[in-house]
């Protein structure tokens, strides 16, 4: 009998695919709706039912090799010893329509504008302070606000260049934005590579589908790096500063060098002489103009940062408050993208642009002002809490999951210090199918589009990172906490 | 170019030649000890090719399968190939920008395969000459990857300074060792199966019997592999090669330290071209080589000073 129902289970065929595919109640659903495959999605639920069972694994198992083949990977570091890793691919793509993407693409444009004036004034005249819209201690009291800064003019009023900015969907599919990351936002080379891995394994999918191209991303952000050069010369010296190959996001540093074309440094290989940047070469000194930089503020400058740091330039942000070499993204960003910041987006599109927001914040308690703490500490069961100053997942508590002795820790961390924390109500993120174990479930994502400013205005490239968390029942999608990432679909029409 | 970049590039490049000569050199030996058996002894391919001291040497000499595992996959023998593959690709992976992707994914799956358990068991339980075979298939690919792919610029002048460099100090040391075993003596016969396997090993069997009539003399093999310059490993061949590379790195910004480097690569080049086998055998075979092989490391130090300082 047992022998029986093995048997059965392993000879189906993909026509039952999609069958049992639950959707848990109260979310939002990419591929289905009241039990309807939405039309955006059919020809890729049509597709995957003719694909023969095995085949699903087969391309499951092709796309881990070409991960591993072509290096796409990130090693940790155990007993001397590397093992790579493939940041966790799952086969099925997620589906924007080309409405959804116009919205996104219009809001996302709005709120960087803004944000970028914010980042000006913050560092000039201070306006918005003294207007009252932001109070004076929550920009005083954030670690990434530098009075180094205070004064500098950088090219074209532009302090973010690069921007990754998340997104996720709660049940009625309504778009929020959940963090703006403008510091050194990384993923995108898995926004290139699914793509490349999503040809090959499904091959003329992507052109029956009407799905817009990515690959022109590192031509438009190489066209704004040139743009940037302090030096009038038609072909300026433009590099990318990694912290080196340790670092989980090596491999996106080396392939956005490779992709434009420019010299991928490190720390050592830079040297600051009269005022200048320049990079160690087989024949000599040669200037470097713009620099777009993958390490964190606090490890640029040892002279003026943190003096431990090796993997910086000392001299370097005298050379750039002097003009004389652009750094991208700007330097003190992390005002701006402060979890307790994030709050005032939204009166700051009304207070630089006279507009209202399209891209609505999640609701955002500050556990540092008085009664709205009071509100969260009543309900943290049905709250995220967050520390304003730390990604990737870490330093979070689930309410709906953390038990009793953990919220109790947790409370009394936030008692310590409550400007440190923010609260959002559990947003039930949106689902998608995924393929796991050979069954196709839904998972919850959420999404991640790259925004590139520079003196012609602001592009997105009409994809980005879909993270997905791939435990069952899982909220969170950090890779950190067992995620994964999709390829991203933007459709045409 | 960056000076790292020019030193990863070296090095990968170094490290892969040195892969291919152990390669090689084991699994020559290996057919040998098959033929030979209570004769045969590892030591001269732990000699060249670890750092082992001769008390280790003698314990391990007569296992062959003990020395595979310790040539082949072992992770605490710094020469071995597992490692030697680890940092060639170490340095590939730092200077991906400036090698080809094929190049880079053709290094990273030699990498995965030197890795994988299941070559540990193959080379114990499978034939080791068809584990070994499959590995030098490897390194081939990777010279032919940067044949066909690899812009002829200055990176790949490095990396073919770093691969001939390696393959000159290869070729004098495997000749100090062989003949120390004959005590230097030019004149001592031996079995010629010990020159048909040396000869094996290094690829140059069958040139030898097309350009030496007379059998197997030690005198010949000195001079295919010291002087032939049809001979793609012979240290005259080499150097050439060293020095063809490194003129295409002159320019006007570097000037000094261009001169300091391609004077001391003229003057070996001079000392072996204007050397023969009769004025080796008065100087003293074991002198000639040493200074050869002095020469080369002074070269390697100069272009570490010159070209790749950075830190």
């Amino acid at each position: 009998m047992l022998l029986n129902l093995y048997f059965r289970q392993h000879t189906m065929d993909s026509t039952t695919l999609f069958e049992n595919y639950p959707v848990a109640p109260g979310t939002w659903d990419e591929m289905v709706h009241d039990g309807k495959v939405r039309a955006p999605y059919q020809g890729v639920y049509d597709f995957l039912r003719q694909v023969p069972f095995d085949e699903l694994n087969k391309k499951e198992d092709l796309a881990k090799r070409l991960f591993m083949s072509q290096g796409i990977t990130f090693t940790v570091y155990s007993s001397g010893e590397g093992i790579e890793k493939i940041f966790p691919f799952d086969i099925i793509p997620r589906i924007v329509t080309a409405q959804e993407w116009d919205f996104i693409e219009r809001g996302i444009k709005q709120r960087l504008k803004a944000l970028n004036l914010f980042l000006k004034d913050v560092y000039h005249d201070q306006f918005i302070i003294k207007d009252g819209i932001v109070p004076v201690e929550l920009i005083y009291s954030c670690p990434h606000y530098l009075r180094e800064m205070k004064g500098v003019n950088v090219p074209y009023d532009i302090y973010v260049h690069v921007a990754g900015i998340d997104l996720i969907r709660d049940q009625d599919g309504t778009f929020y934005i959940l963090e703006d990351n403008l510091r050194t936002p990384s993923g995108v080379s898995y926004m290139i590579e699914n793509r490349e891995i999503t040809k090959r394994i499904f091959p003329d999918l992507i052109p029956q589908n009407n799905v817009r191209p990515v690959t022109q991303y590192p031509n438009i952000l190489h066209k704004n790096l040139v743009s940037l050069s302090p030096r009038p010369v038609s072909n300026p010296t433009v590099v990318l500063l990694t912290p080196g190959m340790y670092n989980a996001a090596y491999f996106e540093h080396t392939t956005l060098a490779r992709l434009m074309g420019v010299e991928l440094v490190e720390g050592r290989d830079l040297v600051v002489d009269n005022q200048k940047v320049f990079m160690k070469t087989t024949v000599g000194l040669q200037q470097v103009d713009v620099i777009y930089r993958r390490v964190d503020d606090h490890f640029l400058d040892p002279l003026v940062f943190n003096p431990e740091s090796a993997l910086g330039i000392s001299g370097i942000l005298s050379v750039y408050r002097k003009g004389n070499v652009a750094i991208v993204n700007a330097i003190g960003n992390g005002v701006a993208d402060d979890k307790a910041i994030y709050v005032y987006v939204p009166e700051m599109i009304r207070y630089y642009l006279n507009e209202e927001p399209l891209l609505k914040n999640v609701p955002t308690y500050q556990l540092g002002k008085p009664d709205e703490q009071k509100h969260v500490l009543e309900n943290i069961h049905k709250m995220v809490v967050k520390k304003t100053n730390e990604s990737g997942g870490y330093g979070m508590l689930m309410g709906p999951a953390a038990s009793d002795s953990e919220i109790a820790d947790y409370k009394n961390e936030i008692l310590r210090d409550p400007r440190q924390f923010i609260a959002q109500p559990v947003i039930s993120l949106s689902s998608a199918p995924c393929y796991i174990n050979g069954k196709v479930q839904p998972r919850r994502l959420d999404l991640r589009p790259f925004a590139l400013c520079g003196p012609y205005g602001i592009e997105i490239v009409p994809g980005g990172l879909t993270r997905v968390a791939l435990r069952e029942g899982s909220l969170v999608v950090n890779s950190s906490q067992g995620g994964g990432s999709k390829d991203t679909w933007v459709l045409s029409v | 170019m960056l000076s790292r970049v020019a030193d990863s590039l070296y090095w990968m490049s170094r490290y892969l030649e040195r892969t291919d000569g152990i390669l090689r050199m084991l699994k020559i030996n290996y057919a040998s000890s098959q033929d030979d058996g209570h004769d045969f002894t590892w030591r001269p391919v732990l000699k060249i090719f670890s750092f082992l001291e001769d008390s280790e040497i003698a314990k391990l000499e007569k296992n062959g399968q003990a020395v595979l595992q310790y040539m082949v996959v072992d992770k605490d023998n710094p020469n071995s190939v597992l490692n030697m593959v680890t940092k060639s690709r170490e340095n590939a992976r730092s200077v991906q920008d400036h090698i080809t992707k094929e190049l880079w994914q053709c290094l990273n799956e030699f990498y995965h395969v030197v890795r994988n358990e299941k070559l540990i068991r193959a080379l114990r339980t499978e034939d080791p000459i068809g584990v070994l075979d499959g590995l030098i298939r490897h390194g081939l690919l990777y010279c032919g990857t940067a044949e066909i792919t690899m812009s002829r610029g200055e990176g790949m002048c490095f990396m073919s300074i770093g691969k001939y460099l390696e393959r000159a100090i290869q070729s004098a040391d495997i000749l100090d060792v062989k003949f120390s075993d004959l005590s230097y003596d030019l004149e001592k016969t031996t079995d010629t199966t010990y020159w048909k396997y040396f000869l094996l090993s290094i690829s140059g069997y069958e040139l030898y019997l097309k350009n030496y009539r007379s059998g197997f003399e030690a005198r010949n093999i000195l001079d295919q592999i010291i002087f032939n310059i049809n001979f793609p490993r012979s240290v005259q061949y080499s150097v050439n090669l060293v020095n063809q590379y490194f003129e295409q790195l002159k320019s006007e910004r570097n000037l000094e330290s261009f001169e300091k480097i391609n004077f001391m690569i003229g003057k070996l080049r001079s000392r072996i071209r204007f050397s023969n086998v009769q004025m080796i055998s008065e100087e003293g075979l074991h002198t000639y080589l040493k200074k050869t092989h002095e020469e080369l490391y002074a070269i390697g130090h100069l272009l570490n000073q010159h070209y790749f300082a950075y830190s």
